[in-house]
């Protein structure tokens, strides 16, 4: 072509090049920032990392200036924190890939597992009080206000003309408690109907469900935005996150099915990250210190049920528990759910794929 | 800095062989690692993986959206384009500055704009929804952010091609008693077309690949709303690199056959 290209193309590469550079002095700061600000600091003051779920954000947010205050009184020490949070699988993989939190709170125990199995918790985790978890909910459905399509249960997401809305439990962890519990739904309706549970008739319910999906969101947080920009007439979700945003404002009903699952969310130790840090003692007061009272008041004013008996019994009337609760033991229990519905052929994958 | 200094052995040694690294560092090594690695369980797990009802679903579905806003590109591109070069009118400066702003824009934000634009709860989207047309969440809503974020590709392909064309082969159309439908079809439309070709191929492999914009706006529903590019993030959320990488694969080679009939186009373009 013309003249003048070589030169400007010269010089565009040059610039590319300088930047290229940069970045690449730059990128080499980051990874180095991390764990020097995560060690110990000046002698006295220490530095816990936490990683947790996204969901947890708000409360775990208040919660933490009031361990600072604790753990002052206690011990003289100036505990600081480095929060990150994203989505519970995401998160269990940034640890397990060499994110060094000292401690972890996730959506389910499934993604603990991954950090037992990259060696990083100690098998024994869940030998801690109430099983290793902090926090409780319930699967429950949201509708738009006035609930005018009149949703009650899990069936009445089967029926033609609504729209539904639940995240995909392949991207999203913790979408798999909201399948497990229009699942098990199905589980309960056939062991009413037959006598006893029947997997064929439990599949055949998610899969008349599916039917309804509007949308298949990446993740909780997505699918209640999508919920909220007007999608959908129902949204299968955690109470807590449910409640989170009405207290924001939201005119949406709450729904509690009659059979729902009851969530568990687990939090741990990183054994391996506390002991290479030296924080094992403030780490594990931490995580006692998510079961006190006081912190599991906390978890209840932003939606989650307290897994704490005293603070329980003050929220008691606000969550009832559904005369159909089952727990993930009702459907054999983790290994066996992410076997037989998200193992690579398995249930969920079937329903997805329409064989 | 002129041309002469540029000319100078070292400069033009020295500057092949950084592009040629940084080419090798950045784009080859990358691209190989992925066929590298999705071939590493060898060809029966790739024709598994790629045999996956949901897989190959999600390939169809993007190869024909991608198409779709494809065409809507090229048609649109080309009248824009026309527009651009041949017509004068206040503002006409500030129009031509603004089509490049789809590249600028991270592709999310677009996907916002289209849900909330075409929302349940906008004036079109309400529109639409009295029709019984479902948009957000729906394959229009994919279309529209693929033609979005594609939308400068044609017109900047066309543009100097237009401006190149020599008026007086043009005006000797008109002087030989040719009309101007005749003179478009048979004088400048033929000057565009490698332009319309090549833009609109770049489009097509830009819009196979478009992942933020269409996660945003599509229901993600295997064999409904999941394209390729969503379907491979999903591969890699639920630890199936394997997975991830054969569709990968699929999307580069045919990125690949794109780029490489453009490039044949645009040589016969020049040669000419």
């Amino acid at each position: 072509m013309k003249r003048g290209i070589p030169l400007s193309a010269g010089l565009l590469i040059w610039i590319i090049l300088l930047s290229v550079l940069l970045s690449g002095c730059s990128g080499k700061e980051e990874p180095g920032a991390q764990p020097a600000s995560a060690a110990p600091a000046a002698a006295g003051d220490v530095t816990l990392v936490i990683g947790a779920y996204s969901v947890a954000k708000d409360a775990v947010g208040e919660i933490l200036p009031q361990f600072q205050q604790y753990w002052k009184d206690k011990t003289g020490q100036k505990v600081s924190f480095q929060e990150s949070y994203e989505a519970s699988g995401t998160q269990a993989r940034a640890i397990a890939g060499g994110f060094e939190a000292d401690v972890t709170i996730l959506s389910l125990e499934g993604d603990v597992d991954k950090l037992v199995k990259a060696g990083l918790v100690d098998k024994n985790w869940k030998d801690a009080p109430y099983q290793g978890m902090v926090t409780r909910s319930i699967v429950v459905l949201g509708t738009r206000k006035g609930n005018p399509l009149g949703i009650h249960q899990f069936q009445d997401l089967a029926r033609p003309g609504v729209k539904v809305l639940y995240p995909n439990p392949k991207t999203s962890g913790g979408a798999q408690w909201d399948i497990n519990a229009i699942y098990g739904a199905g589980l309960k309706q056939s062991e009413r109907e037959q006598g006893k549970k029947d997997p064929a008739a439990a599949k055949a319910f998610l899969e008349a469900v599916h039917q309804n999906i509007e949308s298949l969101d990446k993740s909780g947080r997505a699918s209640m935005a999508a919920f909220e920009y007007g999608v959908g007439d129902v949204i299968v979700t955690y109470e807590n996150e449910l409640l989170a945003r009405m207290a924001k404002g939201a005119q949406y009903d709450l729904v509690v099915p009659d059979d729902t699952i009851l969530i568990e969310n687990p939090a741990a130790v990183v054994d391996s990250y506390v002991d290479k840090h030296g924080t094992r003692k403030v780490a594990e007061a931490f995580l006692d210190y998510l079961r006190t009272p006081e912190a599991q008041e906390i978890f209840a004013k932003h939606g989650f049920r307290p897994v704490e008996e005293q603070a329980m019994n003050a929220h008691r009337s606000e969550y009832p528990d559904p005369p159909g609760l089952f727990d993930i033991q009702y459907l054999g229990g983790w290994s066996e759910v992410r076997s037989s519905l998200y193992s690579k052929r398995g249930i969920w994958y079937q329903i997805l794929a329409g064989i | 800095m002129n041309s002469t200094l540029l000319r100078h052995k070292g400069w033009t040694w020295g500057f092949r062989t950084t592009v040629l690294l940084y080419f090798l560092i950045l784009i080859v090594l990358p691209i190989a690692g992925v066929y590298v690695n999705s071939l590493s369980d060898g060809w029966t797990a790739f024709v598994q993986n790629i045999g996956d009802p949901i897989a190959w679903k999600a390939v169809l579905l993007t190869l024909k959206l991608a198409l779709t806003a494809t065409i809507i590109n090229a048609l649109v591109g080309t009248m824009a384009a026309w527009v651009l070069v041949r017509y004068e009118f206040p503002g006409k400066s500030l129009l031509n500055s603004i089509v490049d702003l789809p590249f600028a824009l991270p592709t999310a934000v677009g996907g916002l704009m289209i849900l909330v634009l075409l929302g349940p709860n906008s004036i079109v989207g309400k529109a639409a929804a009295s029709v019984g047309l479902d948009l957000v969440f729906h394959q229009p809503a994919i279309i529209v952010a693929m033609v979005f974020v594609t939308f400068p590709f044609v017109i900047r392909a066309i543009q100097p091609l237009l401006e190149e064309l020599d008026r007086s082969a043009e005006e000797a159309s008109y002087t030989l008693g040719a009309s101007r439908t005749r003179t478009f079809f048979h004088v400048i439309l033929p000057a565009m077309v490698p332009g319309i070709l090549s833009g609109a191929m770049l489009a097509f492999s830009r819009a196979l690949a478009e992942f933020g914009a269409v996660v945003l706006v599509a229901g993600n529903i295997p064999g409904r709303t999941l394209t390729a590019s969503v379907y491979i993030f999903g591969e890699v959320e639920s630890d199936n690199e394997a997975g991830a990488a054969a569709v990968s694969i699929l999307l580069l080679t045919l990125s690949f056959i794109i780029l490489w009939l453009i490039n044949l186009v645009q040589t016969r373009r020049m040669s000419r």
